[in-house]
């Protein structure tokens, strides 16, 4: 058979190759785990609970969008600095509805919709106000975060 | 070997180390039989190391179930992965568990004395059941749903207590969030806790027992001959850790290229999508009951299919005791007359019920 | 008084003789009692229950009914108005004479103008209503006159509805109560019971000619309208009142419909009204969507095929007819839009049931849906231009969404690469565990040769 330095070589190699291979499908099935155990950067589903933004970033009377799921809501700062949360999905046909910081109501720009900031309907085609949401606020100050919550 | 020496200054290893540098393998024709069962523990292992992480985002109610499993899929990362593996593993596990089984059926390995192993190994099999049972629900998407409803109705058609059966599995007499809660609750704790300690029971045992021959092999040795032994350290535990890699690389290939679908939500008002039927390790069960006929000799005909697959477990958990010729170390044609006959039964009605409109 | 006229007749009776007199003027008190308290002769109870007491023991419904429903839920009644402040008369008296008397007021039971004159003596004058409901208008009667019902009135046709028709003489009950006849979702059944009278309606006749219909209710119960007022709990759909007014009931009239429609769906009607139909149709928004049965719009209205709306005026297939061309264009641009947004869903679909989060791009996608909207209102312009401008802003979210679709796919096809991958190095060190466990059973095979 074969000179023992041959086999001896050989089985070198092989225990070098069977390391290599251990370790490369251990690695391959550890990593997975690591990266899973890390929290992603979304927190959690967004089935009643969403962050919708900093409250700094909202000046009085205006309003910004924030995606809740796959559809749109809009958080308003009202003159009085009040905040308040609808979804932006018009009740009339499903267009996205915006503020209008002139008259401090929101807009939707398919049929002219109009809703008071209480979410009611003022004018046009909708047949109901928007759908309400509750906003609470977590931490402080200017980074403090808007949390909207499905009532 | 530095650590195990520093245990041994502790604990005392020497009687494990002498009980592996003794123990030894049969080797025969019929050996590669050996590997399924520690193939059916690796995947039992890799479910519960996959299923603790699942348990770290899932949620268990009605309106976060589905959102849940959708957010460990799309948001967390290597959550496809997880989920796919522990979904893949499981049917993979139900799968090698019946071949185990069966091996062990037709091969005798049940006789003396090795009849405990075997009651515990076909508890285990049930419990494994269970397990793909409450867990294909927790996913709550509509096919998961309608087959729930199904399966626990059948529990309902058991005589005298299938009311109370259903009531207790459902949680109620409907399929709602509390059945949900239920299941999870079976799933995640009671069924591991009973199955951790059958396992280890049944390991015991082929532990103190050792790998039984089969009994063609044993009667031909003479009289004083012995089988050669493969040393089970590191013969054998190297090619049992073979057969776990090849057990993870086919469970990799189908995670890759048959990814689980998340489904649709499971809405309770929506009408039962057409074709409903149950996974496929209980389409034989399934497709059993919808032939038989609706009253036979006066007797409600689901009842009687229960019954009976009743009465087949109960036969099934009794087999070691019933069978006296192999107890003997006699050959016993008509156990494998009967293990053949249900393989047939099982691998024959499983395709036609995939079929079956 | 009673008594003393029994005693003293007693008494005369007395001298005649000694035992018939108590007795006898026993007698004569039970007469009088049996007499002064039978109802005929009782003295009524003061105040409203005078007319309604004697009028519901009537046998003939024509005098009962009124009496029983003036007792059920009424406005007039509740706010302390008795029969007698419509009617006149005298709800004191016990006697039918005196209690209908003419010298008491007694009207009788009104018809005609009287009816519009009756309830108009309250309900016109600012300073009665104020004091019940001051926020109540009080020129129905101004505008019942300029009403066709009351033009028709006016020149002594008695078929036609008064106040009492809508609103009840008896058991009125606010418009606010659901069980009105007047309250919004019961209007069109109010003025269908005359409206949908084939007798009733014989004989007169549309504004531009023609016999006036009866089929009005059953188009109205094919509407839009109709269905969100009653399914869908939008009070504020029209029915009848909503067009034709309300007590100045009359058709808008030609040129006036679009307004009409506009007090409601006005983005429509400004377009509409800049638009190159506007002096053309005579009936404005109704040539195309219907007057009583306004359906639900449909993209297949767009066409000058049959079947569409343009049809009426326009030929399909005619390559000078410019409108033809227009809508060609309009329509075969929102196909285009729809048939672009139905399938980039569906690829999102399909994707997020693989397992890749889509969420953003459904959000983003719901802005070519809005899109969509916007250029099926803009068609009511009739500028194609200005359609496409919004279809291609439609059509730019759609292209954006299909791409990032495809990157989800992509994703799917690098998570197989990557477990394919992993499955590469499985195997290598599979076949290197084979190679070892048979290098370790030769080792065995030449030790044990070797002992």
């Amino acid at each position: 058979m074969q000179e023992g330095s041959n086999a001896f070589d050989r089985r070198r190699f092989l225990d070098a190759l069977l390391t290599v291979g251990f370790v490369s499908t251990a690695v391959a099935m550890a990593y997975p785990v690591a990266r899973f155990l890390v929290p992603p950067a979304s927190g959690e589903p967004p089935i009643d609970t969403v962050v919708a933004g900093r409250a700094g970033a909202l000046r009085p009377n205006s309003a910004a969008i924030f995606k809740f799921g796959a559809a749109p809501g809009i958080v308003v700062r009202t003159a009085d600095g009040d905040l308040r949360a609808f979804s932006a999905v018009c009740t009339h046909l499903d267009c996205t509805v915006q503020f209008k910081a002139d008259t401090s109501e929101l807009w939707c720009a398919c049929h002219n919709g109009m809703y008071d900031l209480g979410g009611n309907v003022v004018s046009g085609p909708p047949p109901r106000g928007l759908q309400k949401f509750t906003v609470n606020l977590r931490g402080e100050g200017d980074d403090a975060e808007i949390v909207v919550t499905r009532t | 070997m530095k650590v195990i020496d520093w245990v041994d200054e502790r604990l005392d290893l020497s009687g494990v180390r002498h009980f592996v540098a003794d123990k030894g393998v049969p080797v025969h024709a019929q050996k590669i039989w050996y590997y399924l069962g520690g193939m059916t523990l690796c995947l039992f292992g890799v479910q519960v190391l996959t299923g603790i992480l699942l348990l770290l985002y899932y949620r268990p109610s009605a309106t976060e179930a589905y959102e849940s499993v959708q957010f460990i899929v799309t948001q967390v990362q290597f959550g496809w992965l997880i989920r796919n593996l522990h979904s893949w593993s499981a049917n993979l596990l139900i799968g090698l568990a019946f071949a185990h089984f069966f091996s062990v059926f037709f091969l005798k390995s049940y006789r003396k004395p090795r009849e405990l192993t075997w009651v515990s190994g076909i508890l285990l099999l049930f419990l494994m059941l269970g397990f793909g049972f409450s867990g294909y629900l927790l996913p709550w998407n509509e096919l998961a749903f309608f087959a729930t409803k199904v399966g626990t109705g059948i529990a309902g058609a058991v005589p005298l207590v299938g009311r109370f059966a259903l009531r207790l599995l459902r949680g109620g007499d409907d399929v709602t969030g509390a059945t949900l809660s239920r299941f999870y609750g079976l799933h995640v704790a009671v069924l591991p806790a009973i199955t951790t300690a059958l396992v280890a029971l049944h390991l015991l045992f082929v532990q103190r027992q050792g790998m039984s021959v089969p009994i063609g092999v044993e009667r031909k040795l003479k009289p004083g001959e012995h089988l050669p032994q493969m040393p089970f350290f590191p013969n054998y535990v190297l090619r049992d850790v073979l057969a776990w890699y090849v057990v993870i690389a086919v469970l990799a290939a189908l995670a890759a290229f048959y990814p689980w679908e998340l489904g649709t939500k499971a809405d309770p008002f929506a009408p039962v999508p057409a074709g409903i039927r149950p996974e496929w390790y209980f389409l034989a069960m399934f497709h059993t009951l919808k032939l038989v006929p609706s009253h036979v000799l006066g007797i409600e005909g689901e009842h009687l299919g229960v019954v009976a697959f009743g009465l087949a477990a109960m036969f099934l958990v009794l087999v070691p005791f019933l069978d006296r010729r192999a107890s003997r170390g006699e050959p016993s044609r008509l156990f494998t007359l009967v293990a053949a006959l249900g393989l047939l039964y099982l691998v024959s009605f499983t395709i036609i019920g995939h079929y079956a409109k | 008084m009673l008594m003393s006229d029994a005693s003293s007749a007693a008494q005369r009776g007395s001298r005649s003789s000694v035992a018939a007199g108590p007795v006898l003027a026993r007698l004569c008190v039970l007469v009088v009692l049996l007499v002064s308290t039978h109802p005929l002769y009782a003295q009524s109870p003061p105040a409203a229950n005078g007319c309604v007491a004697c009028h519901s023991t009537q046998a003939d419904s024509r005098l009962a009914t009124p009496a029983a429903l003036f007792t059920e839920p009424d406005v007039h009644r509740e706010s302390g108005f008795a029969c007698v402040d419509c009617h006149g008369g005298s709800a004191s008296s016990s006697d039918v004479a005196r209690a209908h008397a003419p010298a008491e007021g007694f009207k009788g039971k009104p018809a005609g103008q009287t009816v519009v004159a009756t309830c108009a003596r309250c309900h016109s004058d600012a300073n009665v209503m104020r004091r019940y409901a001051p926020k109540q208008r009080v020129d129905q009667a101004t505008e019942y006159a300029a009403s066709v019902h009351g033009q028709q009135l006016a020149k002594g046709d008695l078929k036609v509805a008064t106040c009492s028709s809508c609103h009840n003489a008896h058991g009125i009950r606010r418009i606010s109560d659901a069980k009105s006849p007047v309250f919004p979702t019961n209007v069109a059944n109010t003025c269908a019971t005359c409206h949908t009278d084939e007798k009733r309606m014989a004989g007169y006749t549309l504004p531009g000619g023609g016999a006036l219909p009866t089929h009005q209710l059953a188009d109205y119960q094919k509407s839009v309208h109709y269905a969100a007022l009653t399914k869908g709990n939008d009070p504020s759909a029209p029915t009848c009142n909503d067009c034709h007014g309300n007590h100045g009931a009359a058709p808008p009239g030609v040129g006036a419909v679009t307004n009409v429609c506009g007090t409601c769906h006005a983005v429509f009607a400004q377009k509409f009204a800049a638009s190159v139909h506007q002096p053309i149709f005579d009936k404005g928004c109704v040539e195309c969507h219907g007057n009583h049965a306004v359906v639900k719009p449909s993209d297949q209205m767009l066409s000058a095929a049959a079947g569409g709306a343009c049809a009426a005026c326009h030929t399909a297939g005619d390559a000078s007819d410019k409108g033809t061309a227009a809508a060609v264009a309009m329509r075969t641009g929102i196909e285009r839009l729809k048939s672009g947004i139905d399938d980039s869903g569906a690829l999102l679909r399909r994707i997020k049931n693989a397992g890749i989060e889509v969420s953003d791009e459904q959000l983003a996608l719901r802005e070519a849906g809005t899109k969509l909207t916007l250029a099926r209102t803009e068609i009511h312009g009739f500028e194609v231009g200005r359609v496409e401008a919004i279809l291609a802003d439609g059509m730019k979210v759609v292209e954006a969404v299909a791409r990032a679709g495809q990157d989800g796919v992509a994703e799917l096809r690098f998570r197989r690469r990557g477990l394919a991958v992993s499955l590469g190095a499985i195997l290598i060190f599979v076949v290197a565990l084979g190679l070892k466990i048979r290098q370790i059973d030769r080792r065995d095979r030449t030790r044990r040769a070797s002992l």
